[in-house]
């Protein structure tokens, strides 16, 4: 059986007094898209700057592609791609030679680069803009330009650190796309989002970290099922109902957003028909499916992007 | 850490085990950079030497009719300010580029999500500062011969230990880059280290002269050792002091060498 893509037990991170990650344990099987969810601060970025290496860890077992990141950092990275959270693509080179530079450090050049990179501009959809600058390109350009160049040395593993902050809707469906393929085509993704629809969408397996632990794991339908059920019953009406509408009821969860009480369940027709056998009238209802968020949002009490 | 006692020490040695592969790819990356500048930055760096040159050469120059160990003025400060064009330009590049490549472009960071390590990345960089200073040495002495200011065959050797001295200013740049917490600090750089060493290393006027001490505190300058090199050079007047000077500038090259990706592995690890 092959090594898992990542493999993590104890995982410690310290800096100075602040422990930003708090002894993870976690196993990222290959070929699968891999979501890591939580909100700023959690420790997702640390955790994938010392999966890649950047960062060493204060304590705990690492290994990437059954390899220790600190013996064999070298060798892993050749095998590795990644898409950082911030750009650090050289600004005063054309798009090209961008890659073209990047390429060279895999041992890859000649003709054989230049067919490569050729190719990876195509595939991100940027040959036209090969001969402008980077500083010319727009955001959603210069994440295709980071895929590309993550993708050059035909990577096992891919780390994408919050690859679709900030863009705009086409070029973060257009990633979306990118990501299945990769996974078709065999390879581990690791993606860390703080867009839930996205995590859902992409991710085979995801883990939630807070606060620089792990609170929860699993597929995004089971998460889904285990806390909050298949769907939810948004009622607009006044709070003073809430506590005994809860009681009777005992939905999965429930929570109240402003105007709005959000109750979960597996079935959010059969809520509507209680909430009226219990002589409740709201002015607006809605059933809709469940989501991650909601989940989150059960969670850790917070919104994502708080 | 794990090893905390000995960090410091693995984390500097650390520094001199790099890969001349990897090495010569961040060199190449550079070189392709300046493959789009380099006419503006050759230009803006070596106005200040061929300034300094024409009014102190040919200005103060026409003061002093007395001969400077056997030469005129403006013989004797021209070698000076090819050393210190090697320094200007290996200088900059460690305040300005590096700063920029670290801090704000994070280009070190992007190299270092391939085989490449800090060690190598610094060592390439290095390099490329290097191949800067080699590349200003050339100009200037191609501006000098033009004044007919060079006089032995040995200037040949100049741009070489251009290479040497290159080194040594890009690792001392460096090593006081890394440390930088705002852009402006680069002003430091040049008042309290540049500035100082371009006035007080012998471009100007001889040391040997001097009372002791100022002998002394001119012997702890690099720059010193760089200009007396390159007058030597330009002269011809080769001795075993030249050698002193040579391993002078290499030892102190190699001495530094570990010390950026020291420092630096520190603020990257965030």
């Amino acid at each position: 059986m092959p090594s898992p893509a990542v493999l993590a037990q104890g995982l410690v991170k310290r800096f100075g007094a602040l422990e930003a990650v708090k002894g993870v344990d976690f196993e990222v099987p290959r070929g699968r898209v891999f979501g890591f969810l939580g909100p700023n601060g959690a420790g997702k970025t640390t955790t994938m700057r010392m999966v890649y290496g950047l960062s060493p860890r204060t304590a705990g077992r690492l290994e990437v592609l059954g390899m220790d990141v600190d013996a064999r950092g070298r060798e892993i990275r050749a095998r590795l791609g990644v898409v950082p959270q911030e750009s650090n693509l050289d600004a005063d080179m054309t798009a090209r030679e961008n890659l073209i530079v990047f390429g060279r450090f895999f041992d890859v050049t000649g003709a054989r680069l230049r067919d490569r990179v050729d190719e990876m501009l195509a595939y991100v959809q940027l040959t036209e803009k090969a001969h402008e600058r980077v500083n010319e390109l727009s955001g959603g350009m210069k994440r295709r330009l980071h895929i590309a160049r993550a993708l050059l040395n035909d990577p096992e593993l891919l780390i994408l650190d919050e690859p679709t902050t900030g863009l705009d809707p086409q070029s973060r469906s257009l990633l979306w796309e990118q990501i299945r393929e990769m996974r078709r085509a065999g390879k581990t993704v690791i993606l860390t989002t703080h867009y839930m629809d996205e995590a859902e969408k992409l991710s085979d397996d995801l883990l939630v970290m807070d606060e620089g632990r792990i609170i929860e794991r699993g597929t995004p339908k089971v998460l889904i099922e285990r806390h909050v059920g298949r769907e939810a019953l948004e009622l607009t009406m006044e709070r003073s109902e809430d506590a005994r509408l809860i009681s009777r009821l005992a939905p999965m969860h429930a929570e109240r957003v402003g105007d709005e009480l959000r109750l979960f369940g597996d079935d959010g027709d059969k809520l509507l028909e209680d909430v009226h056998r219990a002589g409740v009238s709201p002015r607006e209802h809605r059933v809709r499916r469940a989501t991650l968020e909601d989940v989150f949002l059960k969670l850790t009490g917070r919104r994502l992007n708080d | 850490m794990r090893a905390p006692r000995h960090s410091r020490l693995v984390g500097y040695l650390a520094g001199y085990a790099m890969d001349a592969k990897l090495a010569f790819r961040v060199w190449q990356r550079e070189l392709t950079l300046y493959r789009r500048i380099w006419p503006s930055t050759i230009l803006s760096t070596l106005f200040d030497p061929i300034l300094y040159l024409l009014a102190m050469g040919f200005g103060v120059g026409a003061y002093i009719t007395d001969q400077i160990e056997g030469v005129s003025y403006l013989q004797f400060i021209a070698p000076g300010l090819v050393a210190a064009s090697v320094m200007y330009a290996a200088a900059y590049e460690a305040a300005w580029n590096s700063y920029v490549r670290i801090f704000h472009e994070r280009s070190y960071e992007a190299m270092m999500t391939t085989p490449a390590n800090l060690e190598d990345v610094v060592a390439g960089e290095v390099m490329w500062g290097a191949t800067r200073s080699l590349i200003y040495s050339i100009v200037m002495l191609g501006v000098l011969a033009g004044f007919g200011l060079v006089r032995s065959p040995w200037a040949l050797l100049i741009p070489l230990v251009s290479f040497l001295g290159g080194s040594m200013f890009m690792i001392l740049g460096l090593s006081y880059t890394v440390r930088m917490r705002h852009m402006d600090q680069i002003t430091f750089l040049f008042t309290l280290g540049v500035t100082p060493m371009f006035l007080f290393s012998g471009v100007f006027f001889p040391i040997a002269g001097l009372p002791a001490w100022v002998q002394t505190v001119a012997w702890a300058s690099p720059l010193y050792h760089l200009v007396e090199t390159v007058r030597a050079l330009a002269f011809g007047t080769i001795d075993i002091a030249v050698l002193g000077h040579l391993a002078w500038m290499a030892g102190l090259t190699l001495l530094l060498w570990g010390l950026p990706a020291l420092v630096l592995r520190r603020r990257l690890r965030g």
